[in-house]
């Protein structure tokens, strides 16, 4: 009983003890790595990545998965792009593609949970669809024009007491899914769903719509995120946001969160998240070819799938 | 073959789970095996047929001392352990389930098919079954697919064969097959371990009993030389009371009206009412269609037609959340795979039928949710240490105690328990008694499925019994018997 | 009322007052220690094009005695803005950048630029940010001349097909551009279909347009890839078409010499590559550079 108890609170903090030894690592091979600038540049470089993440922490952990992220961030973005074009204010812009996201997101909660469909076949079909739908609105062109308000280049580009606003937005939307997770009756339904679907719909637990309020919130991510990237980028790409779902669900699994649902934590995501941004921006302070940075990642992703197993 | 275990000894970690069990087993004898869940029954088992290894003591086998270094060495020497949770593969057919891992091929690698079949057929015919071959084994009752594993065991020319709670999920009928087949077997040598929480099929079937508790085995005895009241005492250290409380039930209202209840195909014109502290006891034969009546009510089956009328009112049920709503509750038979989240604490489990209460705005109150778990687990005696253990790792008995605290704690009206104490040891079968007791005293209305016979009669106010989709027959208490019970459960009048 | 419109507003200024489009944390531009570092951001390195643009560059540098440290976008968008901030973070002299999109790609040059790092393009432009030149060869005369050559070989009105880049890419807009400038008047362009720069999705794509318009006499393909798979497919089905690429990589190359492909618009990676090595010589010592350099195509044929 005491050995299972320690083991747990080892496992626990396996991601946390390994993103410490990454960072030594990194210190002593590149001490440029942990000046402030570079600190402030790797949190700007995650968000993105950060927040499709921790909206696929909610889907993964109900034993789901959300293929559509990345296809939902390039046409959210494209689509607020285009008001701002059309003269939409951009604050007023940012916000409406960041509901549009949820909307997409909502979609694909409604055929999961209605239809009875399986999550990877249904957001397989809508990230074609979303992607197809961004490359006919955008006419395969990047949007650009899209002006230079104050507000809207401070999202993508500025800075809030020193922090870059986009790693703000991200700590903020990790504090606000971190206390529904953990502390809110829709989280410990999410958990429910992922550990026993049929308990938690025998428990009255109304899963469709716990189902689509997850799917809803992995958009909204995706759709938030697509907006950080709009205003980077001071364009709409229509290629944006391509194998992302891909990063996205690396990080939660290296997040020590359970593709089979039920098991795993919102905070091993960000750790996660951090581990794969600190690869990604190392390899590249260090000069490691890019063809390198993609086997390490792979390999990355396979010890922490090897450590989850030995834990069950 | 002859099997003696001496002293076994096992440990996992700092968890003793055996401390000094003697056993043995003679050619053609039925041995039982009884013990209280987590006496270390199928740890004991498990180390006969080499899944485990004992850390101390030893095992002869016909005179040589054996030690299997796996299961498929002591499958190979004749020793065959068919569990509780059965090997089946659902998706596969019968003859694909029988040979599984063991198919006869040629030098190709192209499946004998042939071959295999009339192998299959001897088999069954020696058994005396006639399942299709080509059935998928998911479709095939818990009886049948209980037969395919005996089917499995015997190809194997087993001469031992443990069987874990083989009648758990079968139907009276089918346990007087199961008997047969248990009897021809012993007639040509193969020796049987029963492990079984029935007493009467313990004291029908077998020559020996060997009774374990808390990892020793107390007493090995005779049937013939040995008493119910005995056995009870050695299992449970202690006299125990009569197996049912007694109950002096006081009706209120009408609580819940049921009116020509159909599902096509599965229940036909279920009719019956419910008073305030009555409890209802439904029988009938596996796959009569009891529990799809009971999922029905709840929610989480369709219904075609019908009305269910609550407190005079008639109400609509959509899902189990409504059914909630409406003051109704649900213990399913299944309880590791519909009642619990194995991977919740004690804590969460309780918690999630009644999330809505302690987060009236969303956000969960943990202070109130703490205190009414605490009294939850208190009330019904659920034995951990911690209310933070993982429903997993509980015994049976204290899982179905988590189970129906959940529900009780939403405060029904109407109580449905799908085999409350099936799997579940004496001392705990008689807490869920006691507590059904209680509940109905406070004027809680009781609708309890069970294929445990004297179960039925001994907590039933009133009988249904269900055959082939409808109420074929209702029993006061007074007027019930078994006889009387299993003649409308078979059709007869 | 009032009170809360007047709280609302302080708490507004002040958090704007906490915003800014600076970072407080000021590059340390010191410590140079004489050794010239060179950042290049690669587009992609999954196309020969780009690894010989690469190859030459790195090659041309190190002949120099300069440090290059190379970054791969991946043909992605946001991850060349965080490999060109991570070359900013490296204290490079001078950036080379071949960008994956020319609006995309401008914030990076502005930060770029706040940290006082000259920028040079390749290949693409950036559409904001102070940019020392773009080194590129004419995608849109390119178009214009597989174009001509087509014209000068089976005369106005014959039937074309083309095969597009990925849908978006400045590559597949520009030469296609190029080639519609003079096909649109004097061609007859039966089938227009993307194979996103790929040559397998070219060789489906030249399947299916053959099996719609068996009479095809010219298919011109925006990359070399794509025209070599539409190749393969024009050879299995036994026609005799002309197909010309574009890029000029070394497969094609061979192609046209070996009589199959009938020619490739040819970049010249190690031209622009030396060109873009002795730019930065030029940037460094402080010598005027024209805006657009402009690396000569050339016409490959049998």
């Amino acid at each position: 009983m005491k050995t299972s108890k320690l083991s747990t609170i080892w496992n626990k903090f396996i991601p946390l003890l390994a993103l410490v030894a990454l960072i030594v690592v990194v210190t002593i091979l590149n001490p440029s790595f942990i000046d402030p600038a570079n600190i402030m540049n790797l949190l700007r470089q995650i968000s993105i990545n950060g927040l499709i993440a921790f909206g696929m922490t909610f889907v993964i952990l109900t034993g789901g998965i959300d293929l559509s992220v990345g296809s939902i961030l390039a046409l959210t973005s494209a689509l607020s792009a285009g008001m701002m074009v059309a003269g939409v204010d951009p604050i007023l812009a940012i916000i409406i593609g960041t509901i549009l996201g949820a909307v997409f997101g909502a979609l694909n909660g409604l055929l999961i949970a209605k239809g009875k469909l399986a999550p990877f076949i249904v957001t397989l079909a809508t990230m074609t669809i979303f992607r197809g739908l961004t490359l006919v609105y955008t006419g395969g062109k990047p949007i650009t024009g899209l002006g230079d308000s104050y507000a809207f280049q401070l999202f993508g580009k500025g800075y809030f007491l020193g922090i870059p606003v986009p790693a703000v937005t991200m700590i903020l939307a990790f504090i606000i899914l971190w206390f529904m997770l953990h502390k809110m009756a829709f989280g410990r339904k999410t958990y429910a769903l992922g550990g026993n679907e049929k308990a938690a719909l025998i428990s009255g637990i109304k899963v469709d719509r716990v189902k689509v309020m997850i799917y809803s919130i992995s958009g909204m991510m995706a759709g938030l995120a697509g907006m950080i990237l709009t205003s980077r980028l001071n364009s709409a790409q229509p290629t944006a946001g391509q194998a992302y779902e891909m990063d996205a669900i690396a990080a939660v699994v290296i997040g020590g969160t359970s593709l089979a649902g039920g098991k795993g934590r919102i905070a091993g995501t960000f750790i996660g998240v951090l581990i794969i941004g600190i690869l990604n921006n190392a390899m590249n302070l260090l000069g490691i070819s890019s063809f390198y940075q993609q086997v390490v990642k792979g390999v990355v992703i396979l010890i922490a799938v090897l450590l989850d197993r030995k834990k069950s | 073959m002859q099997i003696l275990m001496e002293n076994i000894h096992k440990a996992f970690g700092a968890n003793k789970v055996l401390e000094g069990v003697n056993f043995e087993l003679e050619p053609g004898e039925i041995h039982a095996l009884m013990g209280e869940n987590g006496a270390g029954k199928s740890t004991l088992m498990n180390i006969l047929t080499g899944l485990f290894h004992q850390d101390q003591g030893k095992i002869t086998i016909d005179g040589k001392e054996t030690k299997f270094s796996d299961s498929k060495q002591a499958e190979e020497a004749g020793l065959a352990f068919i569990r509780q949770e059965l090997n089946i593969w659902p998706q596969m057919t019968v003859l694909e389930n029988l040979f599984i891992g063991k198919e006869k091929r040629n030098a190709l690698g192209v499946l004998k098919e042939k071959e295999m079949k009339t192998l299959a057929d001897d088999v069954f015919k020696r058994l005396n079954i006639s399942i299709p071959l080509n059935k998928e084994a998911g479709k095939c009752s818990v009886g049948e697919q209980q037969m395919i594993e005996i089917a499995k065991a015997l190809m194997l020319d087993a001469e031992v064969i443990i069987m874990d709670e083989p009648t758990a999920a079968l139907t009276d009928r089918e346990i007087r097959m199961l008997f047969k087949i248990m009897k021809e077997l012993t007639a040509t040598g193969v020796s049987l371990v029963y492990i079984s929480h029935r007493m009467e099929e313990n004291f029908e079937m077998c020559d020996r009993i060997t009774v374990m508790r808390d990892g020793v085995s107390v007493a090995t005895s005779f049937i013939k030389d040995t008493s119910f009241d005995e056995i009870v005492k050695q299992m449970v250290g202690r006299e125990l009371e009569d197996r049912y409380p007694e109950r002096n039930p006081k009706y209120g209202e009408t609580v819940m009206e049921v009116k020509g209840l159909t599902r096509a195909g599965v229940f036909e014109d279920i009719h019956f009412s419910i008073k305030e502290g009555e409890i209802l006891g439904v029988s009938g034969l596996m796959g009569a269609g009891r529990t799809e009546i009971m999922r029905a009510l709840f929610g989480i089956d369709p219904y075609d037609r019908g009305e269910i009328i609550m407190n005079g009112k008639p109400i609509s049920i959509k899902n189990p959340s409504s059914a909630a709503k409406q003051g109704l509750a649900f213990i399913t038979e299944d309880r590791k795979d519909e009642g619990l989240v194995l991977d919740f604490s004690i804590r969460e489990n309780i918690a999630l039928t009644n999330l809505e209460s302690f987060a009236p705005n969303g956000v969960v109150k943990e202070k109130d949710e703490k205190q009414f778990v605490n009294m939850m687990v208190e009330r019904l005696k659920v034995k951990t240490a911690s209310h933070e253990t993982k429903a997993g790792n509980l015994s049976g008995g204290n899982q179905q105690k988590v189970v129906i605290a959940k529900w009780v704690g939403t405060s029904p009206k109407v109580l449905i328990m799908d085999e409350p104490t099936r799997g579940i040891d004496v001392g705990a079968k008689r807490e869920i008694y006691n507590l059904m007791n209680e509940l109905t005293e406070r004027g809680l209305a009781i609708i309890m499925v069970s294929s445990d016979l004297p179960e039925v009669l001994g907590m039933s106010d009133r009988i249904l019994v269900i055959h082939e989709g409808k109420i074929s027959g209702e029993l006061s208490k007074e007027e019930a018997t078994q006889e009387k019970i299993m003649t409308f459960a078979t059709g007869g009048n | 009322m009032k009170k809360i419109i007047t709280i609302a507003m302080v708490l507004m200024m002040v958090f704007l007052s906490a915003c800014s489009m600076e970072s407080p944390f000021v590059k340390d531009s010191s410590g140079d220690d004489g050794n010239v570092k060179i950042g290049l951001s690669i587009s992609t390195l999954n196309n020969p094009f780009f690894v010989s643009l690469r190859d030459a560059i790195v090659a041309d540098a190190e002949a120099k005695g300069y440090e290059i440290i190379v970054v791969n976008a991946q043909d992605d968008a946001a991850t060349e803005i965080s490999g060109i901030e991570d070359l900013i973070q490296q204290n490079v002299d001078v950036l080379l950048v071949n960008p994956t999109d020319s609006a995309a790609v401008s914030s990076a040059v502005q930060s770029a630029n706040n940290a006082g790092i000259p920028v040079i393009t390749i290949d693409r432009s950036a559409d904001k940010g102070e940019v020392e030149t773009l080194i590129t060869s004419d995608n849109v005369a390119g178009g214009e001349m597989a174009a001509d050559f087509i014209l000068e070989h089976l005369g106005e009105n014959a039937k074309v097909a083309e095969i597009e880049g990925i849908a978006g890419a400045s590559a597949t807009r520009e030469r296609g551009e190029g080639f519609h400038n003079i096909a649109d008047e004097q061609l007859d362009i039966v089938a227009s279909q993307p194979a996103d720069f790929d040559r397998t999705k070219g060789l489906t794509v030249m399947e299916n347009t053959l099996q719609g318009n068996g009479d095809i006499q010219a298919v011109f393909a925006h990359n070399d890839e794509m025209a070599l798979g539409a190749l393969e497919a024009i050879k299995a089905a036994g026609k005799d078409i002309v197909v010309i690429g574009f890029d000029g990589v070394e497969d094609a190359i061979a192609s046209v010499e070996a009589g199959e492909l009938t020619a490739t618009i040819a970049q010249q990676p190690d031209l622009m590559g030396q060109e873009a090595v002795s730019t930065v010589e030029k940037v460094l010592n402080g010598e005027e550079i024209e805006e657009v350099i402009k690396v000569p195509l050339e016409l490959k044929t049998k």
